[in-house]
């Protein structure tokens, strides 16, 4: 028997019918994100940050390294609108170029742990046996230990006493990913596990796919969504650590404009100019917020189990 | 245990053979180790699956690879989860065409559409474009078999492909199977408990029972004169609409054998109406009952008188 001919379409005008519009994962998890009210204030925070850290490159008020702009332990005033500094350094500059250290930190890091862990993880659940139990030992191994001791000897060895990296973001950044990838390794462990079972990717590997095609095809944009989520919630986790290393005088060398450095920097007048900490523990506390919430209304928006 | 023993059997270029049996027979077991896919901890122990004269068995993991869909293509139960919900359905054909070398990223994608035209799925243009959950059963099992065609195999494994549609698409989706198999001139081994699919498809049939062939040979002499007692009253426990409406259904009473500890002597015989002494202990090999045409029992349902009064 022959192919059969498509059949002939009516010459009639279809536009009058509106097509129900397709959805898509990130279109679905859009639609519903846009309910709930917290994630759309954290996200509107994050956008500021952006565009804040983006702006920040070519424009700040005053550089953010210039000192004596005014009389040290300014408080707030018309001209500057946070104060100045014990070095005399515009402070709302130096948020301003926070933004942007804090930016870099955050994403550089979700995409360095995601790019360490979900290999890791996809191997781990796809192949099993030993493959597995490899890399399922380095992942136990690697909870046990502490990774805040680790990522200090880190940025030490990689940066004070070899010089292999310049101490920066960067260092900070694979510090953090050398010592936190193993929260994405394990959910894509688990996400590989159940999905290697599911019938399309037996169907496909009958259909002869390679491996390659079968985990990159088939499971791992599958197991999307969970990933989004935990690589939303690594960017405040690795925010924070940027900022408690500088806190600590370890990490972003000064005049950096960090903002864990600029609270130690002002934490010794903080009974007399309490402005110099509070302008970027605030900015701090609001962009770790921002990013949970968004992280929580991502895991509600992608979990079809909780779709209303 | 033992899924799957001493099965053997042959299929010619351009041939379609049905395997019957009851749910747990051994039917998916065969299909599967044919693409040498039996499950974990499942594995091939013995034996030879030959195809022209290579061998399946002892195939290095890129050639079983290029083989399966290539070479031999399968067609699933249950198309609801068989294609993956988040790429298009035109992206997943052109995939299957992708992981082989016969044709390139840029003819595969230029057959995709054609393929679904082919496979009768209407305005495949637009429809490419569409996810899986856009589809209906039968629009999905259609694009399965698109999948499955992709690659003009010779040997295409269609195990169960009607048993989740309804009833009104099964019709035209064997239809499907049967002419495009016939242009590709690719034979088809068609897996099923579906009799009256067996009998309008297929040229040959085999019966299996707990992991065994007891019956095999043209199907138009499994379904006028069988010889095995189970493949008898598979046969009468279907209603016939053509002849003899006044004969009773005949039910097979019991279940089959657990096959971690199967019975010993013929595997059917605690279930047989027609047993005899030395089915207890022995187990009748396949024997020839005419030619081309094989059953495995000491009985033979062609020595028994009124087989219908029999309790």
């Amino acid at each position: 028997m022959a192919a059969v001919a498509p059949l002939p379409q009516p010459d009639r005008d279809v536009a009058a019918y509106e097509m129900p519009e397709q959805a898509t994962l990130l279109g679905d998890a859009w639609r519903r994100i846009r309910r709930n009210r917290l994630a759309l204030v954290g996200g509107a925070i994050i956008v500021l940050l952006f565009v804040t850290a983006l702006v920040s490159i070519v424009w700040t008020p005053y550089p953010v390294w210039l000192q004596a702009v005014g009389p040290t332990y300014q408080p707030p005033s018309p001209h500057h609108p946070l104060g100045l500094d014990q070095a005399g350094r515009d402070i709302l500059s130096r948020i301003m170029g926070g933004a942007l250290i804090t930016a870099e930190v955050g994403v550089g890091s979700a995409i360095i742990v995601s790019l360490i862990g979900i290999p890791l993880g996809l191997m781990a659940g796809f192949y099993r046996g030993a493959v597995d139990t490899t890399i399922s030992f380095f992942i136990n191994i690697w909870y046990g230990i502490p990774d805040l001791l680790v990522a200090l000897i880190l940025v030490f060895v990689l940066s004070d006493a070899l010089h292999l990296i310049p101490r920066g973001v960067f260092v900070i950044i694979v510090a953090f990913s050398l010592t936190r990838w193993m929260d994405v390794a394990r959910l894509v462990r688990g996400q590989a596990l159940a999905l290697r079972e599911r019938e399309f990717v037996e169907a496909a590997r009958m259909s002869g796919a390679r491996d390659f095609a079968l985990l990159f095809r088939h499971i791992f944009p599958n197991a999307l969504g969970p990933i989004i989520v935990q690589a939303t919630f690594a960017i405040p986790a690795a925010v924070l650590f940027e900022a408690f290393l500088s806190f600590l005088g370890l990490g972003l060398p000064s005049p950096t404009p960090s903002w864990g450095a600029m609270a130690a920097d002002g934490y010794h007048g903080m009974d007399f100019a309490p402005h110099i900490v509070l302008a970027p523990t605030i900015a701090l506390s609001v962009t770790l917020m921002a990013f949970n919430w968004v992280g929580d209304g991502l895991r509600d928006a992608f979990d079809p189990r909780m779709r209303r | 245990m033992t899924a799957v023993d001493g099965v053997s059997f042959n299929v010619d270029r351009g041939e379609v053979v049905g395997i019957v049996g009851e749910s747990g027979s051994g039917k998916t077991m065969t299909a599967l180790s044919i693409l040498r896919l039996v499950p974990e901890p499942g594995q091939i122990t013995n034996g030879r699956i030959l195809y022209g004269d290579r061998d399946v068995v002892h195939m290095s993991d890129e050639e079983i690879r290029e083989f399966r869909g290539n070479e031999v293509a399968m067609i699933f139960q249950d198309p609801m989860t068989s294609l993956n919900p988040v790429l298009r359905v035109g992206f997943q054909v052109e995939e299957a065409m992708a992981a082989h070398q016969r044709f390139t990223r840029t003819q595969a994608r230029e057959r995709v559409a054609p393929l679904l035209t082919r496979v009768r799925i209407p305005a495949a243009e637009q429809r490419v474009r569409d996810y899986p959950h856009q589809f209906s059963g039968g629009m999905r099992q259609r694009a399965m078999i698109a999948m499955g065609v992709s690659n003009e195999p010779s040997l295409l494994i269609a195990d169960e492909p009607t048993t989740a549609l309804d009833v009104t698409v099964q019709a035209s989706i064997i239809e499907l199977v049967r002419d495009l198999s016939g242009e590709l001139g690719a034979s088809v081994i068609l897996i099923t408990h579906n009799m009256a699919l067996i009998a309008s498809l297929c040229q040959r049939v085999i019966v299996m029972y707990a992991g065994r062939i007891v019956e095999q040979g043209p199907t138009r002499a499994i379904f006028k004169n069988p010889q095995h007692p189970y493949t008898w009253s598979l046969l009468r426990s279907i209603p016939r609409v053509d002849e003899r409406t006044k004969e009773k259904l005949i039910s097979i009473r019991g279940l089959p054998p657990d096959l971690s500890k199967p019975p010993p002597g013929c595997k059917f015989h605690p279930r047989c109406r027609f047993r005899v002494d030395r089915c207890f202990t022995e187990e009748p090999s396949l024997e020839e009952v005419e030619p081309g045409h094989l059953a495995r029992c000491w009985v033979l349902m062609r020595n028994v008188e009124a087989p219908e009064a029999a309790q």
